[in-house]
C-alpha cells in the first residue's frame, strides 16, 4: 500500500470521546484521528462500541463527555452543515425494499438535495460503478446480497461526501462479493474521499491504511497494520503443518501450561497452527519432540510474518 | 424548512403506498368499508320487539286493545300467557323483552273512565329494548284511550269540535323521519375519516422497525420536513375519502347533504392535519409496527367510537372524559359532520370547533416534533 500525500487537516479527530447507557459505558474515552483520503479500519467484536462511535460522529447521539470533529466542524446540535458533506451505510441493510434500484436512487439524492439534472448523471455513475446497469428497475428485495450492499454504498456516495462511514460494510456478503466491495472503495479513494469502516474481518483490516482494535470501548491498538504488528506483538510466530492440528493445539497447551515449553500464542488457523514466543525457532526442537510424543507428526514448520488476525488476538488476550 | 426535502419524503411515500396493490386498496377504502359495516351493525331503529300478554280480562276491549298494541312492527306478540309463572319463565329464558298483564277490570274501568288498569314487567338486564317496549306501549295504550273516549263522548251526541284538548305537536327539524342512520352516518364518517392517522402511525414505525429511519437521520432532511412529508400523501388519501364518504352515505343510504361541500372539504381538511398529527406522534414513540397498532387503537379508535359524543352524548359524561373529549380532534369534527350535513348549518356557527381542531393539530405537531430527536438513543 503506497502512502499518499494527506491533507494536513485530519477528516475526523474524536478527543475522549464517551459514551453511557445509564451504568453501561459503551464507549469509553477514546481517541484517534483520521486522515484525510485513507481508509481507515475500526475493528472489534460485536458490542465493543463500534456502532455507537459511529453514530456520534454522525450527530445521531450525542456523547456523554468529550467531543468529535468531522471536516473541521465539531458536531453537536447544529449537524446541518456536515450532513451534506458526508455520508453513511448504516449496518443493516438500509434502503426500501418495495422500492426499485432507480427510485431508491432518486429518494437519496433528492435527500441530499441534488436537482434532477445532477441526480441523472450521478445516478448513471452510481449504476456503473456498481455494475447495476440494466437492473435500475429490479426491486431492490430481489437483489442479492453483494448487489444490495454495493447499491447501499452508491446511494451513500450520490452526493458525493468527502468522508463517508461504512458500518460493517461486508457482513454477511459472500467472499467475492466482498472483494468487489472493496476493489470499491479503493476507487473511491483514489478520488481523494476518506473512507471511516468498521468490521470484523481480519483480511479486511490488513486493506486499511490504518486502523483502530477496540475492545469493550477502549483502543487497544491503533496506527497503521505493519506498525501494529511490530508494536504490539511480542515474538514471533512459527507457522506449524503437523497431521493433525487440533490435536496439535491441545498437545501443545498442555506442554505450556505445564512449564515444559515457554509459548505465549497457540492458535489453529485451519489445518495450520501458529505458535507465537519471542525467538520462537529456539523452541523448534521442543515442540517437535512434544508432537512426536503424542503421535503427531509435526511436519514442516517455518517463521511466517504476523497477521494481523495474529495480532488481534494477542491483544485480546491481554 | 426545504421543500424539496417534504417533496422527495412525500413521494418515495406515495411510491410506498402505490407499489403495493394491497395497502393501496386498503388506505384507500378503508374508510368506505368500515363505514357501510358499522352504518349496518350501529343502526338503532329498534324493530320487533318480543312482548308476552297475560289477560286477565278476556273481555272485547282488551282483546281490541292487544290488537292494537302489536299491531305495528315496534312490538311483536311472543305468546299470550296464563299465568305470571309462565311470563317469568319466558322472560329468564330471553324470549321476551317485556310482558303486558291486564287487569281483570280493564274494560270496565276503561269504560267507566276511570283509567286503565295494565302492568308492564320489563327485562331490567336489557334497558334498550325494555323501555323501548314500555314507550311503545304506552304510546299505544293512549292512542287506545283516546279513541274509546272520542267514541263515548260521540255516542252521548257531542261533536268534536266542541271540546278543545290539550294539543301537543311535536316537529322534529332537520331529520322528519327521524332516522337515527342519517344521524348515525355523519358522526360515523367523522369516526372512519381518522384512518390515515393509523397508516401514518404505521408508515413512521415501519422505518424505525426495518433501520431506514437510522439512514434518514443521517441525511440532512430536518425532523419537520421528515413528519410534514409523511403526512402528505395520508392528508390527500384522506382528501380523497372526504369525497367518497359523503358521496357513499347520499348513494347507498340516502342521507341527505344540505350544507356547503367546499366548506365541509376545508374544515375536513384541518381535521385530517390535526388526527394525522396524532398518528406521528404514536409513530414517534412506537419502536414497532405492532405497538403503534395497539396504541392507535387505544388513543384514536377507542376514545373515537366513546368520547366523541357521537354514540354517547358528552354533556352526560363526567367532567374528566368532557376535557379529555375536547381534546380530541373527533369531537368538534363530529359535531361539524352532523351540522353540514343535515341542518346545513355554516361556518358562522361552526368556525370554533375549526379553531379548536386547527389549535389540536399543531400543538399534537409540535409535541411529535419535540419528542422526535434526531437522536436514536
Amino acid at each position: 500500500m503506497t502512502t499518499r500525500p494527506t491533507n494536513p487537516m485530519p477528516a475526523i479527530v474524536a478527543h475522549d470521546l464517551t459514551k453511557r447507557f445509564g451504568d453501561f459505558t459503551a464507549v469509553d474515552g477514546i481517541n484517534f484521528e483520521v486522515r484525510r483520503g485513507e481508509i481507515f479500519g475500526f475493528l472489534g467484536p460485536n458490542g465493543s462500541g463500534k456502532t455507537t462511535t459511529i453514530r456520534m460522529m454522525l450527530g445521531l447521539l450525542a456523547p456523554t463527555t468529550g467531543s468529535v470533529e468531522v471536516l473541521g466542524m465539531t458536531v453537536d446540535g447544529d449537524t446541518a452543515k456536515i450532513r451534506p458533506r458526508v455520508g453513511y451505510m448504516s449496518q443493516r441493510f438500509s434502503l426500501y425494499n418495495d422500492l426499485t434500484v432507480l427510485q431508491n436512487l432518486r429518494f437519496y439524492g433528492a435527500a441530499y438535495g441534488l436537482n434532477n439534472a445532477e441526480l441523472e448523471i450521478r445516478i448513471r455513475e452510481a449504476l456503473d460503478m456498481a455494475g447495476l446497469e440494466g437492473r435500475e428497475n429490479a426491486r431492490t428485495k430481489d437483489l442479492s446480497g453483494g448487489w444490495r450492499q454495493r447499491l447501499a454504498l452508491s446511494a451513500a456516495i450520490l452526493h458525493r461526501p468527502e468522508t463517508i462511514f461504512l458500518d460493517e460494510p461486508t457482513a454477511g456478503v459472500d467472499p467475492i462479493s466482498r472483494r468487489a466491495f472493496w476493489d470499491l472503495l479503493y476507487k473511491l479513494v483514489a478520488e481523494g474521499v476518506t473512507v471511516f469502516v468498521t468490521t470484523h474481518y481480519m483480511d479486511e483490516a490488513e486493506h486499511c491504511h490504518r486502523l483502530a482494535f477496540i475492545q469493550r470501548g477502549r483502543i487497544i491498538a491503533y496506527g497503521s497494520p505493519a506498525e501494529i504488528k511490530e508494536r504490539m506483538m511480542r515474538g514471533q510466530v512459527l507457522e506449524l503443518a503437523p497431521s493433525n492440528a487440533a490435536k496439535a493445539v491441545k498437545t501443545l497447551r498442555a506442554a505450556q501450561q505445564a512449564g515444559r515449553i515457554p509459548l505465549e500464542e497457540i492458535e489453529l488457523y485451519g489445518s495450520l497452527v501458529h505458535v507465537v514466543a519471542p525467538q520462537v525457532k529456539k523452541h523448534q526442537r521442543a515442540i517437535r519432540a512434544e508432537l512426536q510424543k503424542a503421535g503427531i507428526h509435526a511436519g514442516q514448520m517455518s517463521l511466517i510474518e504476523p497477521s494481523l488476525e495474529d495480532v488481534f488476538i494477542a491483544c485480546m488476550k491481554h | 424548512m426545504s421543500w424539496r426535502h417534504i417533496w422527495a419524503i412525500a413521494r418515495k411515500e406515495v411510491r410506498h403506498i402505490v407499489r403495493d396493490r394491497s395497502t393501496l386498496i386498503l388506505v384507500l377504502f378503508t374508510p368506505t368499508a368500515l363505514l357501510l359495516l358499522m352504518a349496518y351493525a350501529l343502526t338503532v331503529d329498534i324493530k320487533h320487539v318480543p312482548i308476552a300478554v297475560l289477560d286477565y280480562d278476556r273481555s272485547a276491549t282488551s282483546r281490541a286493545f292487544i290488537q292494537q298494541i302489536t299491531a305495528g312492527e315496534d312490538l311483536e306478540l311472543y305468546a299470550q300467557a296464563s299465568s305470571m309463572a309462565e311470563i317469568e319463565a319466558m322472560l329468564m329464558q330471553g324470549e321476551i323483552k317485556a310482558a303486558l298483564v291486564i287487569d281483570p277490570n280493564f274494560a270496565r274501568d276503561l269504560l267507566g273512565m276511570r283509567g286503565m288498569p295494565m302492568q308492564v314487567i320489563i327485562d331490567g338486564t336489557e334497558p334498550g329494548s325494555g323501555g323501548f317496549a314500555v314507550d311503545h306501549i304506552a304510546w299505544r295504550a293512549e292512542e287506545f284511550a283516546n279513541q274509546s273516549l272520542t267514541n263515548q263522548i260521540q255516542a252521548m251526541g257531542f261533536s268534536l269540535e266542541s271540546l278543545q284538548p290539550l294539543d301537543l305537536r311535536v316537529r322534529t327539524w332537520y331529520n322528519p323521519g327521524l332516522k337515527s342512520r342519517n344521524d348515525l352516518i355523519p358522526g360515523l364518517i367523522s369516526m372512519v375519516l381518522g384512518m390515515p392517522a393509523l397508516s401514518v402511525a404505521l408508515a413512521l414505525a415501519h422505518e424505525r422497525e426495518h433501520g431506514t429511519l437510522e439512514q434518514l437521520m443521517a441525511t440532512p432532511i430536518g425532523r419537520a420536513e421528515l413528519l410534514l412529508g409523511k403526512m402528505i400523501p395520508y392528508i390527500i388519501v384522506g382528501l380523497l375519502n372526504v369525497i367518497m364518504l359523503p358521496a357513499f352515505a347520499m348513494a347507498w343510504f340516502h342521507v341527505p347533504f344540505n350544507g356547503n361541500f367546499p366548506l365541509f372539504f376545508a374544515l375536513s381538511a384541518i381535521f385530517l392535519f390535526a388526527m394525522l398529527s396524532m398518528g406521528i406522534i404514536i409513530g414517534v414513540f412506537m419502536r414497532t409496527q405492532a405497538a403503534a397498532l395497539a396504541l392507535s387503537f387505544l388513543l384514536i379508535f377507542y376514545p373515537g367510537f366513546f368520547l366523541t359524543g357521537i354514540f354517547f352524548p358528552i354533556a352526560s359524561m363526567p367532567e374528566a372524559m368532557r376535557m379529555e373529549a375536547l381534546g380530541l380532534p373527533g369531537t368538534h369534527y363530529a359535531i361539524i359532520t352532523r351540522g353540514i350535513f343535515l341542518p346545513g348549518i355554516g361556518l358562522d356557527i361552526l368556525w370554533p370547533y375549526a379553531v379548536m381542531m386547527a389549535v389540536l393539530g399543531l400543538a399534537y405537531t409540535g409535541v411529535a416534533a419535540l419528542f422526535f430527536r434526531k437522536k436514536l438513543g
